[in-house]
């Protein structure tokens, strides 16, 4: 067949097509295809138009709608030319209104008699051009008008034409599956034809329908699995053959179908894993569909309950992928090593080398497929490694979708593996640096929070230091322009929270800043709120400390400019403000105590303590208040809570409350007014003579009496930004805080960025070096694989504790002398892999652990090489044990040598070293963050999950 | 399941779509400037998979035309790449040799690309099918 002008087609259309496809730019095609579009329109609608010629127009006009252009005056004729008696003139009609329309559009309804009429045609091509049209045109409410001819058509002679029922049922099925429930029994049935056609597309309905509810269909496994047997034996027609493999689509799709069915079923299980054994042999690796199927029959091997010889079969392909040279196979790999090492997280160390090529490939898919791996492989050693990588990845690209997605892992990484709140404050804040606005709000309170209550126990200092390097850090990320809003929002609230906690900054600089942020962002509300609270907070701490107070002009202005603001949260916070002047500073402490943010609130919701007042007011004639319940239609309190988000719903949607008696609502109020009023000149005594005084008054409820009264729902309107939550666990009396203040030795927390920093920097200068690589992939799988077994790869003494913490919980509560232990350079060492690594570049790799570890410098280097050799040691020692469960001996004994060499030689250049937290110290501490919501990974019972299977 | 199918040639002109979820035509145009942006820039060996707002687009070059598909997340690639092939070979076998041209002057045949998206189906039946 001649490829050009063989269709009976034009000189004309010819040329048309020839002219596009050498037209040289976008503008010309343009011009070409709207003369085109001009021709049509005239030559469409001239009723003398031969109808052979009309076939051309029509088909023309796909060209043009391809192109991208309007050709939507061409429909109608398109919708004509399917009732036209001639098949070829219907069959173009057919193909021009399934791609000209969807299912709902307007000239559907022409079209759906039609079909209606098609379907019942003697000539099967009519029947199969009118079941095309029924996939792609007709929708849920037309679907009752030709379903009972669709059915009857399953049993047509002609298999063309019962595979396209199936389509069609399978159409119905994914447009509204209650259309067609009462005929599900027909898919099954169809599994049953004679032709394998018919039955390969009875198997994608089935899929759908088993992947909705697996338990339904648990007795089809054994005919599924006799299918596939079928199929991989060649019992099908040579006709279906590809590239020499059987029917490879269909198999694909049984794989699928198996591995759903298998999926938490032993017993179903046990029978598919002859025939999955079998394909996996008998795939020719050598072509791509073969690699395709088994690419499959991993998937489905990963997803069946367990069985070793399986596995073990997955694992030899896996490493057959992964080491090809296409990329596509690599990635295959990748994504089949993604699925596996939930079962077996072992298996991923063989591979470290060739993941971390994939890591590092240019290739941004692969890449993007290998971060899918180390996300599900994350754990307490090398989340910071892989979030490191992440986030760096992240700052690169510009894709916002993926970038939402990458930020997400990081945030919910760090969030369950955390080893310590400082790492995790400054993930954050990169984080938040670059993709704030494309992160769960949630995520900012959770910062907050964190930031609030520190370590949350007996270490003040530690959250003191915590909190004035999260100032200092915010003080100088603010400068930068365009940040998000929500980031801006942390950082108000920090400065306001701790700004001047540590006395390193005068108030007056801070409130400057955050006005200077009040007035950089003129149109965000919100962070103006969070500014303008945190100002208030600086000035109430200012004069509960009795400092003298002056109004800063700026300050001044700001204020003056939210008391006539829009919005009415602003004004409200203006208020407050100013009227925190005027009290004196008793007052204020009480109203605004310092660092009270963990404490809880008791909210007294009766407010109880007005009822002086009340009975006083009801006794000069006011109405008693009527409880919300009893009333109808009265926009609610709630409503006054959200009032900024759901005012305009209110209005649109609440139209009771017009018709109510009028009378209840000022009756139900003044009680309340009446109090407030009273109460608004402030005396000093007001707040010590209330009955309850709430225990801690939070910092929003701030001075002004009106606001007491609204306590309620100014409570929650504020306060879940202004101090994120009263933390169930640390119980809110002063108890705890008392607790909380008892000194702990300057810990090592101020001294693990640097060395954290420090790790990186050496690493990034030498990334090209192979022993680089073999340290990251010590990073990132020593530990996931066999941390068990190992101490993770820590690079710092943080992770120290949560691994101390965490033996200690596994196996022995007591064991004293790890206090002592400084951080651990022997499983940096552990987690190379091979001792024999070690050994033969002693000089320069182990010393790059310890470089990383402790800041060490040039002349430190013969303690570090002298500790090669009892690291090398421990690691032969430990690698005896790989496999037991992890004893707490195991884990000492290396101990000593390590401590000799960290604890004395280390000391003169790094002296927080050896004041190494101890063990207890430690348990207590992440019993106590875990609480908090940020899990020090060690604990992390997923970790535990993973590892285990 | 395939959302739709693009041939884009190497200068990136439209050479023939076929689209199974519902785009309006302006989402057409930025699908189509989107993806040829992506996918014409990349290297020669670098995998056939683009991922791409939450789908992944396969795609093959064969001589100076590039064949998309774009698929749902949980796909198999290779299988989609194979069926990529599997088309072309179908087209060379319906159009003696295809080539570029063969596509642009027939792209009316496609429903060719239905009967390809029907896996399962046998190539002589699909031939047979699009002959008639």
């Amino acid at each position: 067949m001649g490829s050009q002008g063989g269709f009976g087609q034009s000189k004309e259309f010819l040329d048309l097509i020839k002219s596009i496809g050498e037209s040289r730019s976008k503008a010309e095609e343009d011009r070409i295809v709207l003369r085109e579009v001009e021709t049509l329109k005239v030559r469409l609608n001239d009723p003398n138009t031969p109808k052979y010629k009309l076939k051309e127009y029509i088909i023309r006009l796909l060209y043009v709608e391809m192109l991208g252009h309007d050709a939507s005056f061409g429909y109608i004729h398109a919708v004509k030319m399917t009732h036209d008696e001639n098949l070829l003139l219907k069959r173009t009609g057919y193909l021009a209104v399934t791609l000209f329309l969807n299912e709902d559009h307007d000239l559907i309804i022409l079209i759906v008699n039609t079909i209606q009429k098609d379907l019942k045609s003697d000539n099967f091509l009519v029947v199969c051009a009118a079941l095309n049209a029924v996939c792609r045109l007709i929708n849920e409410e037309t679907i009752p008008a030709v379903l009972p001819q669709v059915v009857d058509l399953l049993g047509h002679q002609k298999e063309a034409v019962r595979k396209k029922a199936v389509m069609a049922l399978h159409r119905f099925s994914q447009k509204a599956p209650g259309s067609v429930s009462h005929l599900v029994s027909n898919f099954r049935k169809k599994l049953c034809d004679n032709d394998p056609g018919v039955m390969g597309a009875a198997l994608c309905p089935l899929f759908d329908l088993i992947n909705a509810d697996v338990d339904k269909y648990k007795d089809l496994a054994v005919s599924f699995v006799n299918i596939l047997k079928q199929v991989a034996e060649r019992r099908l027609p040579k006709s279906y053959d590809y590239h020499q493999m059987p029917a490879p689509f269909i198999q694909i799709k049984l794989l699928k179908i198996l591995s759903l069915l298998g999926t938490g079923d032993k017993k179903a299980s046990e029978q598919m894993y002859t025939i999955v054994g079998d394909i996996m042999r008998k795939c020719d690796s050598t072509s791509n569909i073969g690699n395709a199927i088994l690419y499959e029959s991993i998937c489905c091997v990963s997803s069946l309950h367990p069985n070793p010889k399986l596995l073990e079969a997955a694992a030899d392909a896996i490493a057959k992928f992964l080491k090809s040279d296409s990329h596509n196979l690599k990635y295959l790999g990748i994504d089949a090593l993604t699925r596996l090492i939930k079962i077996n997280p072992e298996i991923a160390e063989q591979h470290q080398l060739a993941v971390i090529d994939c890591l590092e490939d240019p290739d941004d898919t692969l890449k993007r497929k290998t971060f899918d791996l180390l996300y599900k492989m994350t754990s307490s050693s090398n989340v910071e490694v892989i979030v490191d990588r992440m986030i760096e990845y992240m700052i690169s690209i510009n894709d916002s979708h993926y970038k939402t997605e990458i930020a997400s892992r990081c945030v919910e990484l760090a969030e369950q593996f955390a080893p310590n709140n400082q790492w995790f404050i400054q993930t954050m804040n990169k984080v938040f640096e670059h993709a704030a606005d494309l992160v769960n709000a949630k995520v900012a309170h959770n910062l907050m929070k964190l930031i609030a209550e520190g370590f949350g126990e007996d270490d003040d200092t530690a959250d003191s230091q915590l909190r004035s390097s999260a100032v200092e850090s915010y003080l100088r990320i603010m400068g930068e322009p365009k940040l998000p809003s929500a980031f801006l929002q942390v950082i108000c609230w920090v400065l306001g929270e701790y700004g001047i906690a540590d006395g390193k900054y005068s108030a007056s600089y801070i409130i400057g800043k955050l006005c200077d942020v009040a007035e950089a962002h003129p149109d965000d509300d919100t962070v103006k709120a969070y500014a303008v609270t945190g100002i208030m907070k600086i000035y109430s701490f200012e004069i509960a400390s009795g400092n003298p107070v002056d109004l800063l002009p700026e300050c001044q202005s700001l204020i003056e400019e939210m008391l006539a603001s829009h919005s009415t949260d602003l004004q409200q916070r203006a208020y407050e403000l100013q009227s925190i002047f005027t009290l004196d500073a008793r007052a204020v402490k009480k109203i605004m105590p310092m660092d009270s943010t963990c404490d809880d609130i008791e909210i007294d919701k009766n407010l109880s303590f007005l009822d002086g007042y009340v009975q006083q007011a009801i006794e000069n004639g006011a109405q008693p208040y009527i409880p919300e319940s009893e009333r109808l239609g009265i926009s609610s309190i709630s409503d006054f809570r959200s009032h900024d988000v759901h005012e305009p719903s209110t209005h649109a949607l609440r139209f009771e409350a017009y018709e109510l008696p009028k009378p209840s609502l000022p009756h139900n109020i003044p009680p309340v007014l009446a109090s407030s009023t009273e109460l608004v000149p402030v005396e000093p005594s007001y707040v010590i003579d209330i009955p309850h005084p709430t225990s801690a008054p939070s910092a929003s409820d701030t001075g002004s009496s009106e606001l007491k009264l609204r306590l309620d729902g100014v409570q929650k309107k504020w306060g879940r930004p202004t101090y994120s939550s009263p933390a169930p666990s640390s119980s809110s009396t002063d108890l705890v805080k008392v607790q909380n203040e008892a000194p702990r030795p300057d810990s090592a927390s101020s001294s693990k960025p640097k060395t954290r920093d420090s790790s990186y920097d050496s690493r990034k200068q030498q990334t090209e070096i192979p022993p680089e690589k073999q340290r990251l992939a010590a990073s990132l799988f020593g530990g996931s694989s066999k941390s068990e077994g190992r101490q993770p790869p820590s690079q710092k003494n943080s992770k120290t504790q949560n691994h101390t913490s965490d033996k200690s919980r596994s196996s022995k509560a007591s064991a004293p002398d790890t206090a002592v232990k400084p951080s651990q350079p022997p499983p940096d060492l552990l987690d190379l892999g091979e001792p024999s690594i070690a050994s033969s570049v002693p000089s320069v790799d182990p010393f790059k652990q310890f470089e990383g570890l402790f800041d060490f410098t040039q002349e430190t280097t013969p303690a570090s090489t002298g500790g090669v050799d009892g690291a090398s040691k421990d690691s032969d020692f430990t690698s005896l044990f790989a496999d037991m469960s992890l004893s707490a001996q195991s884990n000492i004994d290396p101990n000593p040598e390590s401590n000799g060499l960290g604890g004395s030689k280390v000391e003169p250049t790094s002296p927080q070293l050896n004041k190494g937290p101890n063990l207890k110290e430690a348990l207590e501490k992440d019993a106590l963050v875990r609480q908090v919501g940020v899990t020090p990974s060690g604990q992390n019972p997923n970790l535990f999950k993973d590892l285990l299977g | 399941m395939i959302h739709f199918v693009l041939l884009i040639s190497r200068q990136g002109k439209v050479r023939l779509t076929k689209w199974y979820s519902p785009y309006s035509q302006k989402e057409r145009t930025k699908v189509i400037r989107e993806l040829s942006g992506m996918i014409l820039t990349r290297a020669p060996k670098l995998c056939n998979f683009v991922e791409w707002r939450g789908y992944k687009v396969v795609y093959k070059r064969y001589a100076s035309l590039y064949f998309c598909m774009c698929i749902d997340q949980d796909d198999n690639e290779l299988e989609v790449l194979e069926i990529i092939h599997h088309f072309v070979e179908i087209l060379d076998r319906y159009f003696g040799s295809v080539c570029e041209l063969d596509l642009i002057f027939n792209f009316h045949k496609d429903s060719l690309v239905e009967a390809a998206k029907e896996q399962a189906s046998s190539i002589s039946n699909m031939i047979a099918q699009a002959t008639k």
